[in-house]
């Protein structure tokens, strides 16, 4: 499903250059749970960025299902970006001035789904997640926990096939980290392809795949069985 | 997906109630403050247009000058002859009509007796011209036959109350008998002039009060205006070309042996452009000036601007409160352009809530305005549709141009940073927001010197020594029939103490210098004609000594002298311009005037006559030499102390000399405060105008320097934990804000001094710009940010460090 060769990004001031990504390669399969690893400042989020068509590479080459994406203009990779990638945060990031509904309804106005079919596939993921009694309020009436099923609801409501995830659960105790990592993990075992940016070792436990990362380059690679 | 962001425009402005205070109420009071300006423009602009055919109309003006083409006299009105011959000779001409002001004669019916101001004779045609509704009598004929006359609603109900007026008899000058032949409705505000009293044109062809052969044949009496109807769209100019032979056919002899047309010229002016572009030395009512709309336009584009930078800088600044938002939308898959959209949906939003509380503030406002304006502006003169859709499309433009650049740079944040928090606000912003304050301060210290440098030249007006005492002079009309009783009139009233001197002239101080005849100085038997267009008032002996004027050389007229009714008075400009230095030299010789030759008796001190806008010119007195009728009022200057016993004794006086005609009197001093009135209000709601952009521009300044200070919270607290003052901090959070004044100041001064210099040429005696007022403007304006931002400086330097510390 990606397919990393040779990228690099670097960010420049008047001053100084940094190489964020230097010439990383690797490869995700479509299905695959992916955990990314290591020290702050190796480029990790520059990743994210990059694979969640935020950002576009310096160099390199990345195919995403199969076609170059790396010289999308802007609004190409938004299009592609809001068909095809879901968005998780340690910091949860829901809008303050909407409600739980209007925060998960977000992406499928975006899409330019009609309102009856939004309706319906919003209700139907927030009962998934177990908060459509929650479904009026808004983000600072709700615990941690429930804001973060919130953001994982809005990740998966317009079905993409790749959630990216960054420390998920940076947020939370461990209970309600668990909870969320069982949610990505049932969506995984549906199907959903996830790349985790993470700190934890016990939540990278819960991956197929643990890819460690210094200074821009990936260093190992650690298959879970 | 509109809805999604109106919902969400709500709701934000809800949450930042600070800011969006400052924004909406900053953009509603720019918005007033531009409706406002526009109900005046449109007023000004709307004048004479009632006539469906106004612009084939056209109002032939005369110029005299000398054959080298400089100019001594612009009148907007002619001598009676041309109408009719320019009819005559140019079949173009569709129609003419004339009209006459007959000055503020005494009018009667019953015991109603009062001088009517506004009263004009007008051709049989003149409501063809002026598109007045006649409510009584028929508009086509009820000026047809002599000796009749109209009157306007008002005026009909003072002499008749609820009576029907038509085939009433009103006594005019207590001589002429005329028959009321219909009413009409008050002439509209926006109209050149606003005739009250209408009487019938042929009345002057009775030889006792004009003559018929003087309607056909007084070149000299420019006093009817006159106007003609040309065909639509009919090219002027071209018309105006023929004129030069036109007056060369008709006028030979009239300048000696020179052609006329080398002497004067004539004109026509359209009837739409009077109000605003026509400034001449007789107009029938003080006229606009297109100036004054430029300035009040170039006002309201200030203050729009001023609103628009305030939402600029405040929104981009919020921005900074929103950069989750933003890059929640874009990780959720919004684009550019929908982020672009959204934001300029609000800042729409923003503009149209702003709008519609302009609309109600300018409701409330009208009326003030109109006390310090003195117009009768009123808020229906904005509803219709080819006003309000750009009023509406208006805001819209100003949302969509302010919110454009808060727009861009939102939409342009890096969405994980945003989202992990990351986001400074970063130099390349901050450097565009202090552009904007700095352009707002610029405008603002314009302003500042400008309102002083009005308010400098208006004072400068009113308290400039005249040359005479304007204060405690009594004027009253002269009335021809007490000029056999003149001088017993004027000694009982020299009887009451208060009463200090009364003198007869032509016109008074205030008015304008019009009449001039030709001059030259006599040696031998040889005259010389000089080149000095030298004006004349006519004065009895007591009107230096009315008017305190200063003698420089000779004396004043005298009745020991009977020589002293063919000698003259020069003022010392008159004396220069003659060719004498020392004025002194002037006294004895002789100079002829109007081809009556006499002795200079005397030189007096240069006086202001006219207005501060007029130079003063060269002026000679002299006595009325046959009649004593060629006087038009009396000045009567009184001792101060009683004032009300010497305005009754006048009264009484004047009473038992003149029974029948009304006693009316002004003060000079009054008539003085009315050269500079439209300028006086002009002055004020400049000064309120600049006064509320000031405002607005601070408003914005409070908003943004309240965020900056937020921003740097952390860094107040940290500088306090190390020991810093509440002082310094203050000073530090200041210091940049000064810096940007600074700097527009600099931008400011050349363009205030420019556009001050232009506006003063218009006076001939102006105050000269001083540099002290920049500099006083500079330090007004850093006043005003420091107190601004000290407010918020202070309270942020107060706070508690380890709370703002904690929170990081």
């Amino acid at each position: 499903m990606i397919k990393i060769t040779a990228l690099e990004k670097y960010y420049r001031t008047e001053e100084v250059e940094t190489v964020a990504l230097n010439k990383l390669t690797f490869e995700v399969k479509e299905g695959e749970f992916v955990a990314v690893m290591g020290p702050s400042g190796c480029g990790k989020s520059t990743l994210l960025n990059i694979v969640g068509l935020l950002d576009d590479p310096d160099g390199g080459s990345f195919l995403f299902n199969g076609i170059e994406v790396a010289k999308f203009n802007e609004r190409k990779r938004a299009d592609l970006r809001k068909r095809n990638i879901g968005f998780v945060f340690q910091s949860f990031n829901l809008i303050d001035e909407l409600t739980v509904y209007e925060n998960v309804e977000l992406p499928l106005i975006y899409l330019g789904v009609k309102s009856a079919e939004r309706k319906q596939r919003v209700e139907e993921v927030l009962d998934k997640m177990q908060i459509m009694h929650r479904r009026n309020h808004y983000p600072q009436q709700l615990s941690g926990g429930q804001q973060q099923r919130v953001a994982v609801a809005r990740a998966v409501v317009n079905k993409p096939k790749l959630i990216l995830a960054d420390e998920p659960t940076g947020n939370l105790d461990s209970s309600n980290g668990n909870e969320v990592m069982t949610l990505l993990t049932d969506l995984n075992e549906q199907g959903t392809t996830i790349i985790m940016v993470t700190h934890s070792e016990h939540d990278s436990r819960y991956s197929h795949r643990i890819i460690r990362m210094l200074d821009g380059q990936a260093v190992t690679e650690n298959i879970m069985v | 997906m509109l809805y999604n962001y109106l919902k969400i425009a709500y709701r934000s402005l809800l949450k930042y109630k600070f800011i969006s205070f400052i924004n909406i109420s900053g953009l509603a009071i720019g918005f007033t403050c531009c409706l406002l300006i526009v109900g005046y423009i449109l007023n000004e602009v709307s004048y004479d247009r009632s006539n469906p055919r106004a612009k084939d109309i056209y109002r032939v003006s005369r110029k005299f000058h000398s054959d080298k083409g400089v100019i001594s006299l612009q009148l907007a009105s002619v001598a009676p002859p041309f109408g009719p011959l320019l009819v005559n000779d140019y079949p173009d001409i569709q129609k003419m009509t004339r009209v006459l002001g007959i000055g503020t004669p005494a009018m009667k019916y019953g015991d109603k007796n009062f001088n009517e101001r506004q009263v004009y004779a007008a051709d049989e045609n003149f409501f063809d011209f002026f598109n007045v509704k006649v409510i009584k009598g028929d508009s086509k004929t009820a000026l047809n036959e002599p000796g009749t006359l109209m009157l306007s609603e008002e005026v009909a109900e003072k002499y008749f109350g609820n009576q029907d007026p038509v085939n009433q008899v009103i006594r005019l000058y207590n001589q002429y008998n005329l028959k009321v032949t219909g009413v009409y409705k008050a002439f509209p505000v926006n109209s050149h002039f606003h005739p009250r009293v209408l009487v019938s044109f042929n009345t002057l062809k009775n030889p006792d009060i004009y003559g018929e052969e003087q309607l056909r044949t007084n070149w000299g009496n420019n006093s009817f205006m006159t106007y003609v109807m040309l065909p639509e769209n009919y090219p002027a100019e071209s018309l105006e070309k023929k004129f030069p032979a036109f007056l060369d056919k008709y006028m030979a002899g009239q300048y000696g042996g020179g052609k006329p047309s080398l002497f004067t010229t004539i004109n026509l002016q359209k009837l739409t452009d009077i109000h605003l572009l026509s400034h001449m030395d007789d107009e029938a009512e003080p006229n606009g000036d297109i100036k004054r709309v430029y300035i009040f336009s170039a006002i309201a584009l200030f203050i729009l601007l001023i609103a628009c930078i305030n939402y600029m800088n405040l929104a981009t600044a919020r921005s900074v409160l929103r950069a989750r938002e933003i890059g929640i939308r874009k990780v959720t898959g919004a684009t550019k352009a929908e982020l672009i959209t959204q934001f300029l949906t609000e800042s729409v939003l923003i503009t149209l809530i702003a709008l519609t509380i302009a609309f109600g503030l300018t409701t409330i406002c009208f009326p003030l305005m109109n006390k310090l304006s003195g117009l009768e502006l009123t808020f229906s003169s904005l509803l219709s549709w080819n006003i309000l859709i750009p009023i509406l499309t208006i805001p819209v433009l100003v949302g969509l141009l302010s919110g454009l650049y808060p727009a861009f740079f939102m939409s342009s944040f890096q969405p994980i940073k945003t989202l992990k928090g990351f986001l400074k606000v970063g130099s390349g912003n901050v450097s565009f927001r202090q552009v904007l304050v700095v352009l707002q301060f610029s405008i603002s210290i314009i302003l500042i010197i400008s309102t002083a440098i009005v308010f400098q030249q208006l004072h400068f007006m009113q308290q400039t020594n005249l040359g005479y005492e304007r204060q405690h002079i009594v004027t009253i009309d002269y009335n021809n029939a007490i000029t056999e009783n003149y001088e017993s009139f004027r000694q009982q009233l020299l009887q009451h103490p208060g009463i200090e001197a009364a003198g007869r002239s032509s016109r008074v101080p205030t008015g304008r210098l019009l009449d001039s005849q030709g001059s030259g100085m006599i040696k031998g038997d040889s005259g010389a004609p000089s080149n000095t267009d030298l004006k004349y008032v006519m004065a009895d002996d007591q009107f230096i000594p009315a008017y305190k004027i200063k003698m420089v050389a000779g004396r004043n007229f005298s009745k020991d002298f009977g020589t002293d009714t063919s000698a003259y008075i020069l003022n010392e400009t008159a004396a220069k311009n003659l060719g004498y230095q020392n004025p002194a030299d002037l006294v004895g010789k002789t100079m002829s005037y109007g081809g009556d030759a006499g002795p200079v008796i005397g030189i007096m001190g240069d006086f202001h006559f006219e207005s501060m806008h007029q130079k003063i010119v060269p002026l000679v007195l002299f006595t009325d030499r046959s009649t004593g009728n060629a006087y038009g009022d009396i000045s009567i200057r009184i001792s101060g102390k009683n004032i009300p016993a010497a305005i009754t004794h006048l009264e009484n006086t004047h009473k038992k000399f003149l029974p029948e005609v009304p006693f009316q009197y002004s003060f000079l001093d009054e008539r003085f405060q009315r050269l500079y009135e439209s300028e006086l209000k002009q002055g004020s709601i400049f000064a309120v105008f600049s006064g509320i952009a000031i405002f607005i521009a601070c408003l914005g300044l409070f908003g943004l320097s309240a965020f900056a200070i937020t921003q740097r919270m952390k860094e107040i607290g940290v500088r306090k934990v190390l020991g810093a003052s509440v002082n310094s901090i203050v000073q530090l959070l200041s210091k940049d804000f000064l810096k940007l004044v600074a700097v527009a100041a600099v931008i400011a001064f050349p363009v205030a001094w420019f556009a001050m210099y232009s506006w003063l040429q218009d006076f001939a005696y102006r105050v000269t710009i001083a540099w002290w007022i920049f500099l006083l403007a500079g330090i007004v304006a850093a006043v005003i940010a420091i107190v601004t931002i000290s407010t918020q400086a202070i309270k942020a330097a107060l706070s508690n460090p380890v709370k703002s510390l904690r929170s990081e």
